[in-house]
């Protein structure tokens, strides 16, 4: 493993230095375990924390106040003290993170709350003077005396020297890495992964965003308590300034120089910036130094935003992928007329409406855009939804979908009501839903766009893998299985979507103007796909397009200003002069309303 | 409690509330008509303090020297624009990294010039009695400062052409463009006119608290949050927030401690940000 190789040459390097260099270069070390969990929860999981440090502070004060105390009953040993400062961080983070991520705080607001709850500490720790037993934590003048790391047991144990000091740091911070790194193989990792390109999408695959973005809180919250405890004990001293503003800013800057989302990145940026800090003279803030961080960073910004390594991984990672693409062949879309690509058992389909709305509306500060909409869709067969631009036809969509609360009115999945569930858990219920704008995963092949899908619906790898080469033909993309999202055409990425959709086998599928920017021919296509999804389930389809609409030849909802305005079929309601009226934006027939 | 003892804690803590408005209209033009979140603001403010602070030892008379202030600080924020924010549009996290470079880049260049500390401006020696107690005339200027900076701001941005273009190019700023709006040129404006407005309130508040190269990150912690809290009706929000959030402050410190009141601060924007996850202006019908 690379990894462990590294760790032994960093471990060799060690030996080479002179003791104070060896005691400084610890705490880049510290400050890179620090970093690195920064980076698992920003760079891996998209949500920006300044409350590292918080948990960092936390960690270091804590496990100082028992290690104080304790020391004598455990022997002078201290080993302990990296759990303690990793359950404080752990705890701590649960807290915070249950507040932010359950409380659906939206990204930016989330990011200044863990600002906010540093800044308190901060104000909080100046102020404050207690003593714990034997510990005095002193308010501004910080808490002296903390014990250094021991290992060893009894009274003659001797605490760890610069050198011991280093090689234990860097042991910890190699087993944390190794550890992050196993805990993000896939699946989980996949999942993480998705939710940093696109949270909605992943939450309507039927992934509880919301517990995976927790967990990976709490484990960044644990990692930042663990460098706490070793800082503490590295410095034997610590005071309220790991909690100010210009600490927890640096955090972030470690990991963008080393490059964000690459997990060494971390480490990488506290050695450079560290290392820079040492060799311009001073400490790591203050001094002349502050000059020359501030404009590298500008720079680091403007010219080196993917950071020193992540410029390096992405250099390699395009010179592979030149050399990888496979034969591209025509596209097609097969739907073979009655070959199988069943998801589910057929079942026996009842009389009962698999989806229905029951007086559903919706307002936009004071403009209702759904008024009291009540529509039942049989178990099987395509319903289309159509109507004037405004009509509320996505915003009904929406609603069903759980991105938006109605107003009043319930919706009944099955003849359950679903009107209070999260997004996801009605995706788990059987709902599915691809939205007007094709949400794909730039960054995953198209393999892996089917297989987080997959995964969701069944949470198992190998029937993961069975219902994506299910799908892979039936949207004519097995050639571009290799591609990544981001370099599939606009249609096809539509259809990557539907295939996305399929492989939840859902029960309902809700699909926003599937064909808006396609060309006549793939209009055509798409129908067909249509028509083949909707023999093993209900799909509701909101167009635009009457002739598609008439491809379709599906049962027609008409919506009009928010409310159900005609029910029909397509040639009866072509017809209906009222409903050209609202069409064509004549109005004699919309005043008489 | 006498009745000259409550007018004396509500006359300051709206004068705290005051000057947590005019530190933060800069930050809301800023952040609400670019999107930039602008770290560095703390450090126009001081560069602003500075600026009035050297103009009236060259014998400008106080309220010249503000306006001098003002002008400079937004010269300055314009060649700022120029150089590199305007490479960093629409990438929220970047242009937050980059412009606190500068910030510690200011920091340190006010304190190489300025050394850590330097001697004030004389605060107009004119104070108005309030029962047993006084307060400085001068902190109630500061209370008809924010309202006017506040007032004229939401004008510029609402009633001149200036203003309605710097508003479309942030909502739609290729349509913007499409109709003949140089919004490369509309937007290095509007960074000027909030580090203005940050010089501004450099130059308003430097009789009342000392000039310090680190006196910038005293208002900056505090503004951005009051930013935040505001959501999308940014100016007004902001204001609002700002002026909430401050008074409270102020008020809990006059009877508790300071400490307490900014812990009071902290906790309050933790709440508000619960009870409105997008911002207490989340549902106004206000444009800005």
């Amino acid at each position: 493993m690379p990894i462990a190789g590294t760790g032994v040459l960093i471990g060799l390097v060690g030996l080479l230095l002179d003791e104070f260099l060896l005691y400084v270069a610890t705490s880049w070390i510290i400050f890179g375990i620090l970093a690195f969990s920064l980076d698992l929860v920003w760079g891996k999981c998209g949500f920006l924390s300044f409350g590292q440090t918080a948990f960092f502070g936390l960690g270091g004060y804590l496990a100082s106040v028992a290690a104080i105390n304790l020391a004598p009953l455990t022997g002078n040993n201290l080993v302990w003290i990296v759990p303690v400062g990793a359950l404080t961080g752990a705890c701590v983070a649960t807290l915070v993170g249950y507040f932010i991520f359950f409380g659906r705080i939206s990204a930016l607001q989330g990011t200044i709350l863990t600002y906010t709850f540093t800044l308190i500490l901060w104000t909080g720790s100046i102020g404050l003077t207690v003593a714990v037993g034997d510990a005095i934590v002193g308010g501004d003048n910080g808490m002296t005396g903390i014990p250094a790391l021991t290992l060893g047991l009894g009274k003659d144990a001797q605490p760890l020297g610069p050198l011991g000091m280093y090689m234990t740091v860097l042991v910890i911070a190699v087993a944390l890495y190794v550890f992050v790194s196993a805990l993000l193989r896939r699946p989980f990792g996949l999942v993480i992964a998705g939710i940093r390109m696109d949270e909605l999408k992943t939450e309507l695959l039927g992934y509880d965003v919301r517990g995976y973005r927790l967990v990976i809180f709490i484990i960044g919250g644990a990692i930042a308590g663990i460098a706490g405890a070793l800082f503490a004990s590295w410095a034997t001293y610590i005071n309220p300034s790991v909690f100010s503003i210009v600490e927890a800013l640096l955090v972030p800057i470690y990991v963008l120089v080393g490059g964000r989302g690459t997990l060494v990145g971390g480490f990488v940026g506290s050695v450079a910036v560290g290392g820079l800090s040492f060799w311009l003279g001073g400490g790591v803030i203050g001094g002349q130094t502050t000059l020359a961080l501030g404009v590298i960073l500008i720079l680091l910004v403007l010219f080196l935003p993917r950071g020193l390594i992540g410029t390096i991984l992405h250099a390699v990672q395009r010179i592979r992928r030149r050399t990888r693409i496979p034969g591209v062949g025509p596209v097609t879309i097969m739907v073979p007329a009655g070959s199988s690509c069943e998801t589910t058992p057929p079942e026996i389909v009842s009389a009962a409406p698999a989806l229905e709305t029951v007086g559903l509306s919706k307002s936009f500060g004071g403009v209702l855009a759904v008024q009291d909409v009540s529509i039942a869709v049989p178990p099987r067969g395509i319903r289309s939804l159509i109507g004037p631009n405004g009509a509320g036809k996505s915003t009904f969509i929406k609603v069903c979908a759980g991105m938006l609360r109605p107003k009043s009115g319930s919706i009944l999945l099955n003849g359950t009501d679903i009107t209070a569930e999260e997004p996801f858990a009605r995706v788990r219920a059987g709902l599915a839903i691809k939205m007007q704008v094709a949400q794909v995963y730039p960054d995953f092949s198209v393999w892996h766009n089917l297989w987080l899908a997959g995964f969701a619906r069944f949470r198992n790898e190998a029937a993961a893998d069975a219902i994506v080469e299910t799908v892979l033909p039936l949207i004519g993309l097995s050639e571009k299985r290799y591609l990544d999202g981001a370099q599939l055409s606009h249609g096809e990425r539509q259809w990557l979507d539907m295939g996305m959709v399929l492989c939840l086998a859902p029960k309902v599928i809700l699909l926003d103007e599937p064909t808006a920017g396609m060309t006549p021919d793939e209009t055509r296509r798409t129908a067909g796909l249509i028509q083949r999804l909707a023999r093993e389930a209900a799909v509701v389809v909101v167009e635009h397009d009457m002739e598609f609409v008439r491809m379709l030849d599906a049962e027609v909802t008409v919506l009009h200003q928010g409310s159900v305005f005609a029910e029909g079929r397509i040639e009866a309601l072509r017809r209906d002069e009222r409903v050209l009226d609202i069409y064509l934006g004549r109005r004699q027939s919309v005043k008489s309303l | 409690m006498q009745w000259d003892y409550l007018a004396i804690v509500a006359l300051s803590s709206l004068t705290s509330a005051s000057v947590l408005i005019i530190a933060t209209l800069g930050l809301a033009v800023i952040f609400g008509l670019m999107g930039v979140i602008n770290l560095a603001h703390g450090e126009f403010i001081m560069f602003g303090a500075y600026g009035a602070l050297i103009a009236t030892r060259a014998g400008m008379p106080l309220v010249v020297a503000i306006v001098f202030a003002a002008l400079v600080t937004g010269l300055f924020g314009a060649v700022v624009e120029r150089l590199v924010i305007r490479y960093l549009y629409g990438r929220l996290l970047d242009t937050l990294l980059a412009t606190w470079g500068l910030s510690l880049a200011l920091y340190q260049t006010a304190v190489l010039i300025f050394g850590s500390t330097t001697p004030g401006v004389g605060m107009p020696i004119v104070s108005v009695a309030i029962g047993r107690y006084s307060i400085s005339a001068y902190f109630l200027f500061l209370i008809a400062a924010a309202l006017v900076m506040l007032a004229a701001t939401y004008l510029i941005l609402t009633r001149t052409s200036y203003g309605i273009m710097a508003r479309a190019s942030i909502q739609d700023r290729d349509t913007a463009a499409a109709v003949g709006i140089e919004t490369g040129r509309i937007n290095t404006i509007t960074f000027a006119f909030g580090t203005g407005l940050a010089g501004l309130a450099g130059g308003l508040l430097v009789p009342a608290f000392p000039a310090t190269p680190g006196m910038g990150i005293a208002f900056v912690a505090k503004a951005f949050l009051a930013v935040v809290v505001a959501g999308p009706v940014t100016l007004t929000g902001a204001a609002v927030a700002a002026g909430t959030l401050g008074w409270a402050a102020s008020a809990t410190a006059s009877y508790l401690s300071t400490v307490m009141g900014d812990i009071i601060f902290f906790v309050a924007t933790i709440l508000l940000l619960r009870a409105f996850p997008n911002g207490i202006s989340d549902r106004w019908r206000l444009k800005l």
